[in-house]
């Protein structure tokens, strides 16, 4: 069940908080603001992703699509109708969401795990090759540029924020934000009833069902809002990088980087996937010149994350600070 | 269009869908007996086509000692692959995940490997046989001939192994009941092994015999995994003679839609109806409940 | 009760699955040639002691020892080279293969290859209907139907031990019956079997002596007349 956070764990996540807060003061360095951003976009991708797979049992395959839709959508709808991307954001994340409930609901039939992954995985692809045909609207493997970016906005006591692409250190704070925001929603929803029909669906079909749980709704419901979530992890990257491909917004790639991300963090756990994404995504960068080795490194990680750590690197934590035994 | 014209695109159709038959098969013979997905199974047809390449343009050695060779070959990864992963996860908890994500894993360190290792050339090897077969009005290089023979022969030789000799027993008692299987004395981590070699070995002779028309390249094994997919959803997922009977008939359904639309959007039509499929008959096609 | 080696002996046997643990230290022990019955309501571990017995479930702690050799832990295909098989629970037929096929595999191993074809004949001289439905597709078969083929393949190896998991379970007294009279038969040749069952006194019609489980330890041992009289199975059991 989802103990209320220990002392230790609110002071973790307190401590965490901080130093994010306090990070771009120690070091404006657009550089490093432009890793902690993607690390970030990645973090609320895994996390959102993990909370179908990890929380939910629902082992899926195909969330990049998710991502591209909310990336593809936010974009042309800003682009082609003049909307603000503050607004297109939640439109791309609806799009999405709308796409996670049309193959929600045929999954969710589906009991046998493998048919889920092809299911998946399949999908994903069919958004892929749409992206990167439909080339009259998206400009297909040419790529879609000149995306536009937030507008400026005027805060109380900081004054006028712009978010032109020399401004990495606003990308910066408004992408915590949006993960504060992220974790919280998904926090809430783990402590609601919900949440806790969740986990107990995930560790036992059979004793939910008979609590009287509409599983099938329920499940829907969090993989809808997972697609969300991503969807407008999706649309922050479009409008970060103001430039977008199929193969960088709805590539395979992408899902894999994702796996591998919550497989090490942890999966089923709230900071696994933050962590992880965070650790793999500094890695990365810090090692530039073997980026050849980059995907190779992520699928070995996986294979031997899933062989010798399956529950991921905050397991390792709990070695050195063992939490109090629950009942 | 031309009554000659339509039969050829059937006849090229049954072709091409022998090779998503014995791709397909693949898949279908590791998920029967040991109920693994195994999404590493293109990097077999993409290393079999490596090995084909090295073996006749390297090497030099002629077609009909090279394919034989580089199936051997791939037998022998695939079982070293399920040794060193699969065995040590099918006895833990989770295995359907951690099996899924291991050979998801696999499938790219395979193919970054061969990046590495092969370069991103795409490499090709010549023609095995030369020139047309004229049928009245039809014409077929006499390759896809031989391409369609290969696959015909390998697929009444399975057949016959499951069917009539200790293995195939060995095999098809293992994947309808693993526990039965043991108590009669069945290896079924022998059974096991053998399974995934075959799959390899299934997978490297389809790449072999395309080798000279479709490019050998490091990512060659990703439209093949999802070509399995759409082969074993449609005949039913652990069922050999049902993936059989799928490729050829996504082969087919392949070649007279093309006709109909253009071939960018070929792969959107099959893996809808891969969905769709799963959709309303999970089971397949040609399988029973 | 001779005291000769027994043919089989479980030795202080506790099985975990996961964190649960459903044996603990139990013992019981066969000797050649006899009809061992281990009883127990469900949930007692009665099925889970025949599963170790054959090596289909892993043994926390304790011996096995089959004639003296000890076969803790060893995977359950060696078993059948070593003179034991099994009868799983529901049959557990290859349900996609023929009778014949079902039949034959049971003299699948190398060891007990040689003399398939002379077995053949014995076994269906017990149970007529595999010579009578040879072909058919095992998985249509009636449960009744399937037990005898799921007997008959066992046997093919001609073991010197047999384990039966719930062998009457789901089946119609008249079949019962039958299957009690074949347990009868064969343990006629020669061949000791260990079987497990709910109904006592159902147990009791073929079987030289028994064990009583409950929740996973052994509660009662004897012979058929010691335990049918003694308190604990009249508790447990006869409602007395």
């Amino acid at each position: 069940m989802f103990k209320p956070f220990t002392l230790q764990a609110r002071l973790g996540m307190a401590g965490a908080l901080l130093a994010m807060l306090l990070l771009p003061a120690v070091t404006a360095d657009p550089y490093v603001m432009h890793v902690m951003v993607l690390a970030m976009i990645f973090g609320i991708f895994a996390s959102a992703w993990n909370l179908v797979t990890g929380f939910a049992g629902l082992k899926t395959f195909g969330h990049h699509a998710f991502f591209g839709l909310g990336a593809y959508g936010s974009a042309l709808l800003a682009m082609h109708l003049g909307l603000s991307p503050w607004l297109t954001i939640w439109l791309g994340g609806l799009i999405a969401a709308a796409a996670g409930l049309l193959i929600g609901t045929p999954i969710l039939r589906i009991r046998s795990m493998p048919h889920v992954a092809i299911v998946t995985l399949g999908f994903a692809e069919i958004v892929r090759i749409c992206v990167a045909n439909l080339s009259g609207l998206t400009r297909g493997e040419m790529g879609l540029w000149g995306i536009p970016q937030f507008e400026g906005l005027t805060l109380p006591y900081f004054g006028k924020v712009s978010f032109t692409p020399a401004d990495k250190v606003s990308f910066y704070y408004l992408a915590l934000a949006l993960t504060v925001l992220m974790l919280f929603v998904i926090v809430r929803l783990m402590r609601s009833k919900t949440g806790l029909a969740m986990l107990a669906m995930r560790d036992g079909e059979d004793a939910a069902e008979s609590l009287g749980v509409n599983l099938t709704r329920m499940k829907l419901m969090v993989f809808g809002l997972s697609a969300f979530i991503v969807g407008i992890a999706g649309a922050f990257y479009a409008h970060y990088l103001s430039i977008l491909t199929p193969a960088s917004a709805v590539g395979v790639d992408l899902m894999i980087s994702i796996i591998a991300m919550v497989l090490v963090g942890g999966l089923g756990t709230i900071s696994g996937p933050l962590v992880g994404a965070v650790v793999l995504t500094v890695l990365i960068e810090a090692m530039r010149d073997l980026e050849n080795y980059r995907l190779l490194g992520y699928g070995a990680l996986i294979v031997v994350i899933v062989m010798f750590l399956p529950k991921g690197l905050v397991t390792l934590r709990d070695r050195f600070f063992p939490r109090p035994q629950e009942t | 269009m031309n009554l000659a014209i339509f039969l050829e695109q059937i006849l090229n159709g049954l072709i091409s869908g022998s090779m998503y038959a014995l791709i397909g098969s693949g898949i279908a013979l590791v998920y029967g007996t040991m109920r693994v997905l195994n999404l590493a199974h293109g990097e077999f047809y993409m290393l079999g086509g490596y090995f084909t390449f090295y073996l006749i343009v390297q090497f030099g050695l002629p077609f009909w000692a090279a394919i034989p060779l580089a199936v051997a070959l791939a037998f022998l990864l695939g079982v070293l692959i399920q040794k060193l992963t699969i065995e040590y996860l099918i006895v833990r908890d989770n295995w359907v995940f951690t099996t899924i994500a291991a050979t998801l894993g696999l499938s790219i360190v395979l193919q970054n490997a061969a990046l590495l290792i092969f370069g991103e050339r795409f490499n090709s090897v010549p023609y095995y046989v030369s020139g047309v077969m004229v049928l009245g009005d039809i014409r077929l290089p006499w390759q896809r001939v031989l391409i369609f023979v290969v696959a015909l022969v390998t697929i009444a030789f399975m057949t016959w192994l499951l069917k009539y000799t200790r293995i195939g027993w060995s095999i098809r008692a293992t994947s309808q009941d693993r526990d039965a299987a043991e108590v009669v004395g069945i290896p079924v981590r022998r059974v096991y092994m053998i399974c995934f070699g075959l799959a390899a070995a299934l997978g490297a002779l389809a790449a072999a015999m395309l080798a000279p028309i479709n490019a050998i390249n490091p990512w060659a094994g990703i439209p093949i995994l999802l070509k399995g997919f759409v082969v074993v959803i449609l005949g039913g997922l652990g069922s050999f003679p049902g993936a059989i009977a799928g490729g050829l008939l996504l082969g087919v359904v392949e070649a007279v839609g093309v006709q109909l639309t253009s071939s960018e959007w070929r792969d959107v039509i099959s893996f809808t109806l891969m969905i769709a499929v799963i959709w309303w008959r999970p089971w397949g096609l040609f399988g029973k409940k | 009760m001779a005291t000769e080696t027994p043919l089989i002996e479980v030795r202080n046997v506790d099985v975990v699955y996961g964190n649960y643990q459903v044996l603990w230290d139990v013992s019981m022990e066969t000797q050649a040639g006899q009809i061992t019955a281990v009883l127990g309501p469900n949930g007692s571990g009665k099925s889970t002691i025949l599963k170790a017995i054959m090596g289909l479930t892993p043994v926390r702690a304790g011996k096995i020892i089959l004639d003296g050799e000890d076969i803790t832990n060893r995977p359950a295909h060696e078993m059948v080279a070593r003179g034991m098989t099994m009868v799983l629970e529901r049959r557990r037929l290859f349900t996609g293969m023929t009778v014949y096929e079902n039949v034959m595999l049971g003299a699948y191993h190398p060891s007990v290859q040689k003399h398939a074809r002379d077995r053949l004949e014995w076994v269906e001289s017990l149970f007529p209907i595999i010579a009578e439905r040879r072909d058919q597709i095992a998985g249509k078969m009636s449960g009744g139907e399937q037990q005898m083929v799921a007997i008959a393949r066992a046997l093919m190896s001609k073991p010197r031990l047999l384990l039966m998991d719930e062998p009457y379970l789901g089946l119609t007294p008249r079949i019962v019956q039958q299957i009690a009279d074949i347990i009868r038969k064969v343990n006629g040749e020669g061949i000791a079997v260990i079987f497990n069952e709910q109904n006592v006194k159902l147990s009791f019609g073929i079987s030289n002596h028994g064990y009583l489980l409950e929740s996973g330890r052994v509660m009662l041992s004897g012979t058929g007349e010691e335990m049918m009289n003694s308190d604990v199975i009249r508790r447990v059991y006869l409602g007395e």
